[in-house]
């Protein structure tokens, strides 16, 4: 495998999507290439980053406010739509 | 998750526990794939009102082939995507995202910073917010359900309306951008510090 295929296999790589004879090959081409093991690695941490950063949920105050203004819309349509 | 999700029978009737459960269990999720794409808090607080009004008006639409959670992402996606395209500079998605190889890795540096410390500092975790604001929403939308959503490859599918292997290609794509934009600035940031010595 070189650079190149290493780059295409990456996500599926990274996914554990690869066959085993795939997998071996860009194993074995990870254990001699710098720059491709530094772009593996990087990309890992890329998507650790993003998963870290992007926690946060509705904000506490904020959701309450929410549920029940979905609740009075609601009720809302209802009502608008009569007695079924 | 901690509440059982709601009976579909259960929302349909009118019930007002299942509608506090089925909130309970997804609007976070929701959330945060409005806030992804748009990158706006009341924008995605109005995703989150939107999708919910519109799913609980049209149960009758819901035929169960997906679970009642991606079906409410495929609602919120679609809200978010409208408030895309009314926005002037917003990158729309490219007609064939999926054509061609994406280009090559070029900047190829080990990065200083632990995930950890990097989200502490203020100029690289700007500099991550501009990476993801760069991608087409196509691809910021595969990245979120898959990356930080953890969604699988058919959920996300079923979600974005799109084949697995189109998902697949998109979540590539958007991995190999995010880390090129995040790579580029540790290049610098290392040539910076050099400099100072």
């Amino acid at each position: 495998m070189n650079c190149e295929e290493l780059i295409r296999y990456l996500s599926d790589y990274i996914d554990n999507g690869l066959s085993e004879s795939l997998r071996a090959d860009a194993e074995e081409h990870l254990a001699t290439c710098h720059n491709c093991h530094v772009v593996l690695d990087t990309t890992r941490q890329t998507i650790v980053l993003y998963k870290e950063a992007n926690r946060e949920g509705i904000p506490v105050d904020r959701r309450s406010a929410l549920f029940g203004q979905l609740q009075k819309a609601l009720a809302a349509r209802r009502a608008a739509r009569g007695p079924s | 998750m901690t509440s059982p999700s709601p009976s579909i029978e259960s929302l349909r009737a009118g019930d007002p526990q299942a509608l506090e459960s089925l909130f309970q269990l997804h609007s976070d999720r929701v959330y945060r794939l409005a806030l992804g794409l748009l990158r706006e808090r009341q924008a995605a607080e109005d995703v989150v009102q939107e999708t919910f009004l519109s799913a609980m008006t049209h149960l009758d639409r819901f035929e169960g082939r997906s679970s009642l959670g991606t079906w409410l992402y495929r609602v919120a996606y679609n809200a978010s995507l409208t408030r895309l395209r009314e926005r002037p500079t917003e990158p729309l998605p490219p007609d064939e995202p999926e054509a061609g190889e994406p280009p090559l890795p070029r900047a190829l540096v080990e990065w200083d910073l632990t995930p950890e410390e990097m989200l502490m500092d203020s100029e690289a975790r700007r500099h991550l917010d501009a990476a993801i604001a760069a991608l087409p929403a196509s691809l910021r939308a595969a990245f979120i359900l898959r990356d930080v959503e953890e969604l699988s490859t058919l959920e996300t599918a079923d979600t974005l309306g799109i084949s697995e292997g189109a998902v697949k290609v998109r979540l590539h794509r958007a991995r190999l951008a995010l880390r090129e934009h995040l790579a580029e600035y540790f290049g610098k940031r290392a040539a910076r510090k050099e400099g100072e010595k």
